[in-house]
């Protein structure tokens, strides 16, 4: 065993005595002398232990396997010899010199002080390698194979040992002679170094001399405690059979305790003997042993076993086994306690202690959590399986890797010996050189939370778990795939269960509506790439019964079709026209459409309760779409927003989606390392801060901005789950009303996700929720305060519906504009029949050559220009505010022609509102009105706010109108 | 304290009747006419009292002219009460006057409160339409009828008076719906509407 000493205090006083160099008196000159006859005499002595002893036990060396092993510490045992003996030499032959030259003499010249500690280690080093040569019954052999060669040694050995008799055996006698004088010489240095203490004067000198003196004082009972156990073990290997000694015995193992010793017995009675060595503890049985690493051992005292009184119990704990040690009295209970804490304390630190049981007072109780490896061995999950990482009382715990031998892998954290918190698992699979990867959240050894799973076939699974299934929402996506898809829904069982979007990339189609193991099954939407879209009813994945279809052309079919979207059995299909045909319809192939029926003519009108007809409001109400994202987001408040499983239940914080394909080491190398002002507690204690609605908008604003707060984490799943659904083929007009109230229902949500985490807040705090005095229901705080700012993030999927469901109108109102635009201002002043008094004419500056009938786009230029920031906004509140301020335009320009302030009646102010809305030009006025007024604060019904949308929306009805009738009467008089 | 009911209120008339100096003189004779955003005289709003609680009136004003007609439905709709107003000097604008009656009955809002105002009722000199004749008129479609100046303030806070008092009073166990703003709530307009 490696001895390693460090004596620092030691050696800061040395280092202050350097510069002293004070000389001592004639004491000390006396003390050195005697030192230099006390070497002289070791030093001969050692020459002599080697010529006689060493040299020629060295010369033969030994052909036999066990004794070329203990030859090797042999060999060993004599460097260290040669060690010592040189350094000894090297320093006496210096110190002679200089009592040759020189009278004065300094505490340097004391070299066993000043060199203390390389005394003291080469000592250890020499009666620790003796130590092992005993214990592996050295002596004993060496002894036997040069028995013929011994005998002339004897009266050689005598000259060493004045009690040595002819009965002691050889292997004794050599054991003597290889200790006895080192020993006794360490005992030397300590008398010598105690007289040169008692002569020396109080002072930084004494000082050092004192804990030199501690120090070899110390080196004694090590030695004494290294030969003991020595012995101790020795006597064992000598005790016990071949059998375990072939397992067991090592040279550097020692046995520190022996029930045989000191009685205790383990409670099975599976044992009838214990055996605590320095780096294990074994239990023997008849021919049979266990034995358990002393730093996977943790020993619990208050063991209750109150079954047997009288016998006093310690509870082992092992990784895989746990037994009692049972003594018959508190004593001796006490000791064994004492001795394995001790033993597993100095097996753990990897060295024994100097000296070896000295440490009565300090650390006594080896750590409860311990970094190890272990190798599995009974049957369960773990079999085979080797554990590395942070153990407690016999179980993983903290984190670690655990190993399979067939390559299956987990890395992450442990509790109590199962997986538990975040891990990553690698599978391979059975057939491929390739892996399942799971990054997931565990519970009590099993999957649950939030995971990402890679699969080895590309299949990427990014959701929630339960059981090690998938359970709640989750996105299965496999983009390389011969038929590559995407599901975004809900889960149950490890199966599609419920509401979810399914994107077929091969048909570009998209599925929206109901599961069931599997298959779609319940109510469904089809949309397609083409714009086609449908709904009906599937059971277990076939269409059955009749269904709605939507065409591109704006016709509308309503009966049985199949797949590839032809007509089968009684239907109904309306025109664009309004023409409207019923009947039984027929596909025969080649034969193409064939239909029996009515055609009725009557109506001769769009209805846009047909062409604009509105899918999926009644089959999934928007309280069940996502409710798997919602649920994990509320549990987690009622579980009391634990930090450690935040992640569990609002998914992992990854800032970029690059980060999200980086391998796994990203998700455990860089995890917990982020910006730490968002930790849950700090979360919850901002929430607090910011009641008040003016820090209350910002920092909402922030944390639904950020990646790590769980409200931003919510936003950003509502917004995959919005995409999903609505973004590419899922932009269809027959959507917008599901889409908008979705959103508003997000905003719903998060404000009550918000509401919460305040109230879990203020809970933790003490504090009483105090309810809101504005007497604003929940719906409305969420739609005036959430809403605005999440808006953006559902903007241009939402925008993109409200323009395609407004298309017809925005091309007529467009075709509208153009007309308008090809009128100079004053000619459109007065065909918007603006009256004159309000021209702004006195605000057109000419040149010569223009005449005001020739001015264009100049008039009410600062209202028009302020009403076209309308597209540069997504907020509905900041439209409505340049709204106003386009009116505001108008007014002052009005005010200014007039020179007076001018209250405009509605009669002057829609014609001027026509002029600058014709003006601005902005292309889907329709698709901005229509989003303003389903998004807006509901408070502002039939408010200014209301009005000034409404006349907005007045001036776009009527351009589309004036369009019309143009059109109308340009057919007339093509007509006549 | 009590409670602030918004009613929305619909001007109706053809142009130059003088629906906004009614409303201006309403407006103004009231101490808060600062505070209240407007929109130049087109939409206003004022608040009085009426029994246990307070009416504020959102009033809206709607462009007169024949062209604009068409687009007055989505001015009034969700108005609690519509002021419908003529020139007594003018036979035609009485005649506009029943064609607003009758589009609110057929396309305005369930139990919307009529008001007749004969306005310029300080010209009665060249008057053109008999008081007895828009009283009659009132009488058989159920509405309320005052002559009013705006010029004069004649008759003005009666006409809201009357109407706040033909507003049915909240009923405290049940969100009544008697065309108040904020609970003829507009459900899911998202542009179904037909134009």
């Amino acid at each position: 065993m490696a001895l390693r000493l460090r004596m620092t205090a030691f050696n800061a006083q040395r280092c202050r005595l350097r510069h002293l160099g004070r000389k001592l008196d004639m004491c000390t000159a006396e003390a050195t002398a005697s030192l230099l006859q006390a070497e002289e005499t070791f030093s001969a002595c050692l020459a002599r232990i080697d010529a006689l002893i060493l040299k020629p036990l060295l010369q033969a060396e030994p052909h036999d396997q066990k004794g070329k092993d203990n030859f090797k510490l042999l060999l060993l045992l004599n460097d260290r010899f040669q060690a010592l003996w040189n350094f000894t030499e090297e320093n006496y032959r210096i110190l002679k010199q200089k009592c040759s030259t020189s009278e004065s003499f300094c505490i340097q010249d004391f070299y066993t002080v000043w060199k203390g500690d390389l005394f003291l280690s080469l000592y250890i080093q020499y009666f620790v390698t003796f130590a092992n040569y005993v214990v592996v019954h050295g002596f004993e052999h060496a002894t036997k194979s040069r028995s013929e060669a011994w005998k002339h040694h004897k009266t050689v050995l005598k000259q060493f040992l004045t009690d040595f008799t002819s009965e002691t055996s050889m292997s004794l006698a050599l054991y003597t002679v290889l200790h006895k004088p080192i020993r006794d010489h360490v005992e030397q240095y300590i008398l010598l170094l105690t007289k040169l203490n008692e002569a020396l004067k109080e002072g930084p000198e004494k000082d050092l001399v004192t804990s030199a003196i501690k120090e070899y004082v110390k080196l004694e009972s090590f030695i004494s405690q290294v030969l003991d156990e020595a012995c101790f073990t020795k006597a064992l290997w000598k005790s016990l059979g071949y059998k375990f000694t072939d397992m067991l015995c090592v040279p550097e193992r020692r046995l520190l305790e022996d029930s045989r010793n000191l009685p205790i017995s383990a409670s099975t009675n599976r044992s009838d003997r214990i055996l605590l060595f320095d780096d294990v503890l074994v239990l023997i049985q008849g021919n049979s042993f266990q034995s358990f690493d002393l730093k996977l051992v943790w020993v619990d005292k208050n063991c209750r076993e109150k079954s047997a009184p009288g016998v006093y119990g310690l509870h082992i704990i092992t990784p895989e086994e746990t037994f009692f040690l049972s003594a018959k009295d508190p004593q001796m209970k006490a000791v064994w306690q004492w001795k394995l804490n001790q033993a597993i304390r100095q097996a753990l630190n990897g060295k024994r202690d100097f000296p070896l049981w000295g440490k009565t007072g300090e650390g006594t109780e080896p750590p409860s959590c311990r970094f190890f490896t272990y190798v599995f061995r009974l049957e369960g999950k773990f079999k085979n399986a080797t554990y590395e990482g942070k153990w407690h009382w016999g179980k993983p715990h903290g984190k670690g890797t655990l190993k399979w031998r067939d390559g299956r892998n987990h890395v992450g954290d442990f509790k109590e010996g199962l997986e538990h918190g975040f891990g990553i698992c690698l599978v391979p699979r059975r057939s491929e050189d390739r892996y399942d990867c799971y990054k997931c959240h565990w519970y009590e050894g099993k999957m649950r939370g939030y995971g990402i799973c890679e699969y080895g076939n590309e299949m990427v699974y990014k959701g929630y778990f339960k059981d090690d299934l998938r359970q709640g929402f989750g996105i299965l996506e496999n983009p390389s795939a011969d038929h590559p898809f995407k599901y975004t829904g809900q889960w149950e069982n490890d199966k599609k269960n419920g509401y979810g979007v399914w994107d077929d990339k091969d048909r570009g189609e998209r599925y929206i509506g109901m599961w069931h193991d599997d298959h779609k099954h319940g109510q469904g939407i089809v949309v397609t790439q083409s714009g086609v879209c449908y709904q009906r009813t599937f059971h277990a994945g076939r269409m059955v019964g009749s269904g709605i279809l939507l065409l591109e052309d704006d016709s509308v079919y309503e009966g049985n079709f199949m797949e590839d979207l032809t007509f089968v059995g009684k239907g109904k299909l309306s025109f664009a026209n309004g023409f409207i045909l019923e009947g039984t319809f027929t596909n025969k192939l080649g034969q193409g459409l064939q239909t029996q029926g009515i055609l009725n003519t009557s109506n001769e009108q769009l209805d846009d309760r047909i062409t604009k007809a509105q899918l999926g409001l009644e089959e999934f109400p928007v309280e069940k779409r996502w409710k798997g994202i919602y649920d994990q987001f509320l549990e987690f408040i009622h579980s009391g927003c634990k930090e450690e499983m935040e992640e569990s239940f609002t998914g992992f914080h990854i800032q970029t989606s690059k980060e999200l394909r980086k391998s796994q080491e990203y998700l455990f190398c860089q995890r917990g390392t982020e910006d730490v002002s968002w930790k849950m507690e700090d979360i919850l204690e901002e929430l607090v801060q910011h009641q008040e609605l003016k820090s209350l908008l910002p920092y909402l604003d922030k944390a639904l901005k950020s990646s790590l707060h769980p409200l931003g984490k919510l936003l950003k799943a509502l917004m995959i789950a919005f995409q999903a659904t609505y973004s590419g083929i899922g932009a269809n007009r027959h959507l917008l009303t599901m889409a908008q109230e979705e959103v508003k229902y997000y905003a719903k949500k998060i404000w009550e996700f918000y509401q919460g985490l305040l109230h879990l807040a203020l809970e933790q705090k003490g504090q009483l929720p105090t309810k809101s005095a504005d007497g604003e229901t929940n719906d409305q705080k969420a739609c005036s305060i959430v809403l605005p700012l999440i808006l953006p993030c559902f903007y241009p999927e939402l925008f993109m519906l409200y323009m395609l469901y407004h298309e017809r109108e925005d091309d007529l109102y467009c075709q509208g504009i153009v007309d308008l635009s090809l009128f100079p201002d004053i000619k459109l002043l007065e065909f918007l029949d603006v009256q004159k008094h309000l021209w702004p004419l006195k605000d057109l500056t000419l040149t010569t050559n223009q005449r005001r009938s020739l001015i264009k786009d100049k008039c009410f230029l600062s209202a028009t220009e302020c009403l076209q920031k309308l597209i540069t906004t997504v907020d509905p509140r900041e439209k409505l505010v340049i709204l106003q301020k386009t009116y505001e335009e108008i007014e002052s320009t009005v005010s200014r022609v007039v020179e007076k302030d001018y209250k405009l009646p509605m009669d002057d102010l829609l014609p001027l509102l026509m002029y600058v809305v014709s003006r601005a030009k902005i292309q889907h006025l329709g698709a901005e009105i229509h989003l303003i007024r389903d998004l807006m604060d509901p408070t502002n019904q039939g408010g200014l706010y209301d009005f000034l949308l409404t006349a907005l929306e007045s001036c776009y009805e009527h351009i589309q109108r004036m369009r019309l009738h143009q059109r109308e009467n340009c057919h007339g008089t093509h007509n006549s | 304290m009590m409670a602030i009911r918004e009613l929305k209120v619909c001007l109706l008339g053809d142009t130059g009747v003088g629906k906004s100096s009614i409303v201006c003189r309403f407006v103004q004779d009231h101490f808060d006419h600062n505070i209240s955003p407007t929109i130049g005289a087109s939409f206003m709003t004022k608040t009085v009292p009426c029994g246990n609680e307070l009416h504020k009136f959102l009033i809206w004003d709607t462009a007169g002219q024949e062209r604009f007609h068409s687009l007055a439905p989505m001015y009034y709709r969700g108005s609690a009460a519509a002021v419908i107003v003529y020139d007594i000097t003018k036979q035609d604008s009485f005649h506009t006057l029943k064609k607003w009656v009758k589009e609110l009955k057929e396309h305005g809002p369930e139990n919307i409160v009529m008001a007749i105002a004969g306005n310029k009722c300080d010209l009665s000199d060249i008057r053109e339409v008999p008081m007895k004749d828009a009283k009659e008129y009132a009488e058989s479609i159920g509405a309320i009828v005052v002559e009013t100046s705006a010029k004069n303030a004649v008759n003005i806070e009666e006409l809201f008076q009357g109407i706040s008092r033909q507003i049915p009073p909240l009923d405290p166990h049940e969100n009544g719906n008697n065309g108040a703003i904020k609970l003829g709530k507009q459900t899911s307009q998202t542009g179904r509407r037909c134009c």
